[in-house]
């Protein structure tokens, strides 16, 4: 019997169950890391966006100004209405355009619009630039645009607009979040339904492991460690499949002096993914009820 | 061994499963539980590893009281305990060694110490050369007697089964009867639930004789 037991080779890493082994990879497990990849990709699209509305009003929010128009010739009102505006705590300075200036900077832009900068000149509004300490200043634009409408002065409305994207922009970052918790609320629920499966499939196992005295950690563990890695290759994948979309995109968003890294979006992916997975397999592990347990 | 004092359980059902049974196992024997079905054998053998608790009366297994015994003295009694079912409850999807390892492998050993204490067992029953066989390659006996090894491998001071030669022809069951009165010699506690009545004559042990769930005769 001895010979016989010799001629059978040992096999390295057997496949047993419980504790930080891992259960099997099936069909369910290939089809809820595609479904929680593609999510993990959405998520990661969209933060890429953000990214790119950021920079994008970043190159101009530092140097971004106000112009103020004055139709009115009358040199005293344009002094009173430059004292006023100098009022206004979070305008840092007030500079009176020259209409040469003017005619100068418009002739430049139009180019070959052959106009003559003299008469040009003639015709322009008295301009006032106004340099912002703070444009997030809940009252500033209304303060601006209440002092213009009294002397008859007109706002740029284009550049407020400009000045008022940041806060867009961070209410839309709270658009973001949410929907970033919803999809990841969704992909626990998928990771979950298909760790539910597992557990389903692994009933006896685990009836039998608790049978033979098996601490509770060492029957969930595997599912809770297939939650984590599911998750985290989830989260690795979509930010593989983010880099086409980063690099089609770069010669484009180059022209808004935007450049995109994809490189920050792995820790989060990774880290984001593997929490979600987490959460799922806890879910799905909370309840697993085997008929003697030992309470 | 085992110590019981006017045991009785009822099921949330209503149904009493036993009533007034007041026994004592000593170590080492080996102990036939018979009686009709439902006479509460299974029951029993459930309360002795903790699978259910009995509803009044004192039962203590291995000086654990199962009444108040809190779940980690029930994991501690199950550890020192083996159990062969009637359908012996073997994992299709593992090989035979994956399924006689599980006990140790809940007990923490290490792969490098369980595949030799897995092969010993094995070669007990005759078994050594299915190590990496799945169940469904094998006879029913070979079945049961790869649920022996699993029982005994964490070498338990008592084997429980219930009914492990319900699905076996005589001679087959006699050679599963073979190795459990072996292990029995050894110094393991067996107690068995059986409609087999056959087998007392060819393998004697103590007789325990439930009917209606109270004891109806008991041998020493």
């Amino acid at each position: 019997m001895n010979t016989r037991i010799e001629i059978i080779p040992d096999k390295l890493n057997p496949r047993l169950p419980g504790g930080f082994h891992l259960p099997p990879f099936g069909i369910h497990q290939v089809l809820a890391l595609m479904i929680v990849c593609i999510a993990l990709w959405a998520i990661g699209a969209i933060w890429l966006g953000m990214q790119a509305a950021s920079q994008w009003v970043g190159s101009w929010q530092q140097d971004i100004h106000i112009h103020v128009y004055l139709d009115s010739a009358d040199k005293d009102q344009a002094v009173k209405l430059k004292q006023k505006l100098e009022t206004i705590p979070q305008i840092t300075t007030v500079r009176k355009i020259s209409a040469e200036e003017a005619a100068r900077w418009m002739q430049d832009w139009l180019r070959d619009a052959g106009m003559n900068q003299k008469e040009l000149a003639e015709r322009l509004p008295v301009t006032f630039e106004l340099s912002l300490l703070d444009e997030q200043e809940e009252f500033l634009f209304s303060d601006i645009r209440d002092i213009a409408s009294r002397f008859g002065a007109r706002v740029n409305e284009d550049e407020v607009n400009l000045a008022q994207a940041h806060h867009w922009i961070s209410q839309a970052r709270y658009l973001v979040w949410f929907a970033s918790l919803i999809l990841a609320l969704a992909m626990a629920l998928i990771i979950s339904n298909t760790l539910r499966m597992t557990l389903l499939a692994r009933a006896d196992e685990i009836h039998l492991m608790r049978l033979m005295g098996a601490q509770e950690w060492f029957v969930r563990m595997p599912f809770i460690l297939e939650g984590m890695i599911l998750g985290a290759g989830a989260g690795f994948i979509a930010w593989l499949l983010l880099w086409p979309v980063v690099l089609g995109s770069r010669d484009w968003f180059a022209t808004m002096q935007v450049d995109l890294s994809n490189w920050v979006l792995l820790l989060p992916l990774l880290i984001g993914g593997s929490l979600v997975g987490t959460f799922g397999a806890v879910i799905a592990t909370a309840r697993v009820v085997s008929s003697e347990s030992a309470t | 061994m085992i110590q019981m004092q006017r045991l009785m359980l009822r099921y949330p059902t209503g149904k009493t499963a036993l009533s007034g049974l007041t026994l004592d196992i000593s170590q080492g024997q080996f102990v036939y539980l018979i009686g009709e079905s439902g006479a509460g054998k299974s029951s029993l053998l459930r309360m002795f590893y903790g699978g259910i608790r009995p509803t009044s009366g004192t039962l203590r297994v291995q000086q654990t009281d199962m009444r108040s015994a809190g779940e980690a003295k029930v994991r501690e009694l199950r550890r020192r305990t083996g159990i062969i079912f009637q359908d012996h409850r073997l994992l299709f999807s593992r090989t035979v060694f994956e399924n006689v390892a599980l006990p140790l492998r809940v007990q923490g050993w290490k792969t490098e110490r369980l595949i030799p204490r897995v092969r010993k067992v094995l070669a007990y029953v005759g078994l050594a050369d299915r190590l990496w066989s799945y169940p469904e390659a094998l006879s029913g006996g070979e079945q049961q007697r790869v649920a022996i090894a699993r029982a005994m491998t964490a070498n338990p001071a008592v084997i429980l089964a219930d009914e492990p030669t319900g699905n076996l022809d005589i001679d087959t069951a006699g050679r599963v009867l073979d190795y459990l009165m072996k292990l029995n010699r050894q110094g393991t506690t067996v107690i068995m639930a059986t409609h087999d009545l056959h087998l007392l004559e060819s393998h004697p042990g103590r007789v325990v004789q439930l009917h209606n769930g109270s004891l109806a005769g008991s041998g020493m």
